[in-house]
C-alpha cells in the first residue's frame, strides 16, 4: 500500500513513517495511559481504541493518492458567475397584471444559496395567495425555487430554455461556498450581511437533508490546504495605489471590495485544523485539513426533477425574448431566475460577469477528498475529479479579481493542464505519471 | 345526457358559488386597515420579548421554525383572524402556551399584519373574538 506521503519530507527534514496507522496506535495507548490515566484508564484496557490521546478526530492519515495525470481530463468546462455588486435580486415587480419576482444574481454561491434564497422568493410568491406560479429557468436556482413553491403547496411550471444538466450552473464546481463572490461590501450594505446569513444558513440544512440519499447527492468530505511555508488566512487589505473601485455600471477594482460574509457562520463552516508533520501525507511540509459540503450534480440534479416531477410540476422548454412576454403567461405570479442571461434578458446591466473555469477528471471512487495548494485545487467527488486554476496567466493569484468582467466563455485547457502538473508531485510518488 | 351533465354542473356550480358566498360572509378585510398603529408598536414590544427568540427579530424563522411573513400569508390567507387569535392564544409563545393574554394577543397579530404589508388604519384590533371572525387576512403584493 502506497502512501502519498511517501517521499514527503516533513519540516524537520525527517522522513514520515510508512504506517501511519500503525504508528498512532502506538501514541494512543501511550498518551492514553498518562495524560488521562484518571479517565477512569480507558487507555489502558488494551482496547485499540481508547477513549483518549486519540490524534485529532476524524484525522485520515492513509490517503489513497489522486491520480492526476493528462490522460484522465476529460472534460473543460466554463461558466460565468452572475455577479451584483448589491447582492442577487430578490426584489418583486408588476408587469401588467403580473407580479414578477426575481431570484437571479448568485455569484460565485448560487449553488450554496440556493435554498435559503427560494425560500425568500417564494416566500413573497405565497403572500399574494396564488394558487400556481411560473418559474423562468431551471438552473440551480430556478429548480430549487420551483421544489419549494411546490412543497408550499403551489402548482408550478417551469419555463426554461434548459433544464438543469445543460445550465451554467452545471459548470460550476459544486461546493458549499456560501460567500464566494456574492456581493462588493459596499454597495451591499451591512444589511446583506444579515439576509445572506439566514440564506446561507436556511441552505445548510437544507443540503444535509440530502446526505446519505441513494447517489450521494450532498457529501461531506476533507479538504486540505498544503503548502511549503504555514498556512495563514489569505486577507486583502485594500491596496491604496488603487485608487478607483466600482462605480455603477462598473466593475470592482480590486478585492478588498468584496463582500465576505462566512464568519457570520463559523459555527456550521469549522475552521481548518493544522495537521502534525507526522499526520500530513502530502509531498510539503505544511497542510491543514477541513471538512467541507459538496454536491454531486448529476445525483443531485436527478434528485431536485425527481422530486418536481413526482410532485405533478410540468416543465415547458421556452425562451423568452423580452419581459412583457412574462405577462403573457397564465401563471399570474412568476419567479424569474435566468442567472447571468438575465443581464441581456432583464436588461440588468448590474449584473457583473466573473469568468471560470473547471477541468474533469475520470471519476476516481477510492479518493474522495480535495486538495488544494496556491488557488490550484483539485476535488474529488462522484462526479469526477474536479480541478481549478484559480492563477491569473501570470501564474500570480489575483483572488476574487479573477474573472471580474470576462464574459469569453470558453474553456481553455491551458491552465487546467498546468494545475495538474504543479499538484501532481504533492500527491508523491502515488501522483507521478 | 349532455343536458343532464349541463344541468349537474350547474347544480354543482349553485354547490360552491352557495358555499363561497357562506366563507366570505366576514364584513372586512386586512387590506382595509383594520389595526392601530399604536397597537402594532406594543405588538413590537410583545414580539421581540415574547416570540423573536423563536421566529426570529425579523420574523424570517427558520429551517425548523416557520416564518411570520411571506408564507405566513399563504398559511393564513383569506381566513378570518379569528383562528389566528385562536392559534396564538393556546399554543404560543410555545414555550408558554395559553399566556398569550388578550390584549397582547391582538396586539401581536396588529405586529405580524404591519410586518407583513397589511395598512394600519384608525382603529385598534379589538381583542373580541366575534369581531375578528368578520375580518380576513388578505393577500399583499410584495416588493
Ligand atoms: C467555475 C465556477 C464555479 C462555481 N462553483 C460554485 C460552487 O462551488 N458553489 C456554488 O454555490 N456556486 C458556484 N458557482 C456559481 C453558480 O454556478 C451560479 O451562481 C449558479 O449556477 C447560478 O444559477 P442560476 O440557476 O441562477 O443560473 P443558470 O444555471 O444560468 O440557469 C439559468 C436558467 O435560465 C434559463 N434561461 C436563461 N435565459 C432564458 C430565456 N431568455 N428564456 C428562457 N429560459 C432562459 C436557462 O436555460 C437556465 O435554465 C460557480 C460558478 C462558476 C463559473
Ligand atoms: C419556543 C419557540 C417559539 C416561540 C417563543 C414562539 N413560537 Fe410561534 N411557533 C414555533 C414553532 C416551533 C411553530 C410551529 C408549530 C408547530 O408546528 O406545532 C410556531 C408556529 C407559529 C405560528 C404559525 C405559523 C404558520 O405559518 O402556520 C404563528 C403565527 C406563531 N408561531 C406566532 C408566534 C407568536 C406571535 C409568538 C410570540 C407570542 C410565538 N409564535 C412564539 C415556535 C415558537
Amino acid at each position: 500500500m502506497q502512501l502519498p506521503g511517501e517521499r514527503g519530507r516533513s519540516p524537520n527534514g525527517a522522513r514520515p513513517d510508512r504506517s501511519l496507522t500503525v504508528d498512532w496506535r502506538r501514541r494512543e495507548v501511550l498518551r492514553g495511559a498518562g495524560a488521562a490515566g484518571l479517565a477512569l484508564g480507558l487507555g489502558a484496557c488494551g482496547d485499540a481504541r481508547p477513549a483518549v490521546g486519540l490524534p485529532p478526530a476524524g484525522a485520515r492519515p492513509s490517503l489513497v493518492p489522486m491520480r492526476l495525470t493528462l490522460d484522465q481530463l476529460i472534460d473543460v468546462k466554463c461558466c460565468i458567475r452572475p455577479l451584483r455588486a448589491a447582492g442577487p435580486n430578490l426584489s418583486a415587480e408588476r408587469l401588467g397584471d403580473t407580479l414578477v419576482i426575481h431570484n437571479y444574481g448568485h455569484g460565485g454561491s448560487g449553488w450554496s444559496l440556493s435554498w435559503g434564497s427560494a425560500e425568500i422568493a417564494v416566500g413573497k410568491a405565497m403572500s399574494t395567495l396564488p394558487r400556481e406560479v411560473a418559474v423562468i429557468g431551471c438552473g440551480i436556482i430556478g429548480l430549487t425555487t420551483a421544489v419549494v413553491a411546490q412543497r408550499a403547496g403551489l402548482r408550478v411550471t417551469i419555463y426554461a430554455r434548459e433544464l438543469i444538466q445543460r445550465t451554467r450552473s452545471f459548470r460550476a464546481s459544486g461546493s458549499f461556498t456560501p460567500d464566494s463572490r456574492v456581493a462588493l461590501a459596499e454597495p451591499a450594505g451591512p444589511a446583506f450581511g444579515d439576509l445572506w446569513e439566514k440564506m446561507a444558513r436556511l441552505s445548510w440544512k437544507a443540503f444535509r437533508t440530502y446526505l446519505g440519499q441513494p447517489g450521494n447527492p450532498v457529501e461531506f468530505g476533507d479538504s486540505y490546504a498544503v503548502s511549503e511555508s504555514p498556512i495563514t488566512r489569505r486577507h486583502w487589505p485594500r491596496d491604496p495605489a488603487i485608487t478607483g473601485s466600482w462605480k455603477p455600471g462598473g466593475l470592482p477594482q480590486q478585492n478588498s471590495e468584496f463582500g465576505h460574509y462566512n464568519d457570520r457562520i463559523k459555527d456550521i463552516m469549522r475552521q481548518p485544523v493544522d495537521l502534525a508533520p507526522e499526520e500530513n501525507p502530502f509531498a510539503l511540509p505544511y497542510a491543514q485539513r477541513s471538512s467541507q459540503m459538496y454536491f454531486n450534480f448529476a445525483s443531485y440534479g436527478h434528485a431536485l426533477l425527481s422530486e418536481f416531477f413526482a410532485m405533478g410540476g410540468h416543465f415547458i422548454n421556452r425562451e423568452f425574448h423580452e419581459p412583457a412576454e412574462l405577462a403573457g403567461l397564465p401563471e399570474k405570479v412568476v419567479i424569474h431566475c435566468t442567472g447571468y442571461a438575465a443581464r441581456d434578458f432583464w436588461r440588468d446591466d448590474t449584473i457583473i460577469p466573473v469568468r471560470g473555469q473547471t477541468g474533469w477528471l475520470v471519476p476516481q471512487d477510492d479518493a474522495h477528498y480535495a486538495v488544494r495548494h496556491h488557488n490550484l485545487s483539485v476535488h474529488s467527488k462522484r462526479d469526477g475529479i474536479v480541478v481549478m486554476n484559480n492563477l491569473d496567466p501570470s501564474g500570480q493569484d489575483i483572488g476574487e479579481m479573477l474573472g471580474v468582467g470576462d464574459s469569453m466563455e470558453l474553456p481553455d485547457r491551458g491552465p487546467i493542464e498546468a494545475a495538474l502538473k504543479t499538484l501532481q508531485p504533492l500527491f508523491g510518488r502515488g501522483g507521478r505519471s | 345526457m349532455n343536458a343532464r351533465l349541463a344541468l349537474l354542473g350547474a347544480m354543482l356550480a349553485l354547490v360552491a358559488a352557495g358555499g363561497r358566498a357562506a366563507t366570505e360572509s366576514p364584513a372586512a378585510g386586512t387590506a382595509q386597515g383594520v389595526y392601530s398603529a399604536a397597537q402594532a408598536d406594543a405588538g413590537a414590544q410583545v414580539y421581540a420579548g415574547r416570540c423573536a427568540v423563536c421566529h426570529g427579530a425579523d420574523l424570517s424563522g427558520t429551517w425548523e421554525i416557520p416564518a411570520l411573513r411571506g408564507r405566513f400569508v399563504g398559511n393564513w390567507g383569506r381566513t378570518p383572524l379569528a383562528k389566528l387569535y385562536d392559534y396564538l392564544g393556546h399554543a404560543m409563545p410555545q414555550f408558554a402556551p395559553g399566556t398569550l393574554e388578550p390584549p397582547d394577543n391582538v396586539a401581536v397579530i396588529a405586529f405580524l399584519l404591519r410586518e407583513n404589508g397589511a395598512p394600519a388604519g384608525g382603529r385598534p384590533l379589538p381583542a373580541d373574538r366575534a369581531a375578528l371572525e368578520r375580518i380576513v387576512l388578505d393577500p399583499v403584493t410584495p416588493h
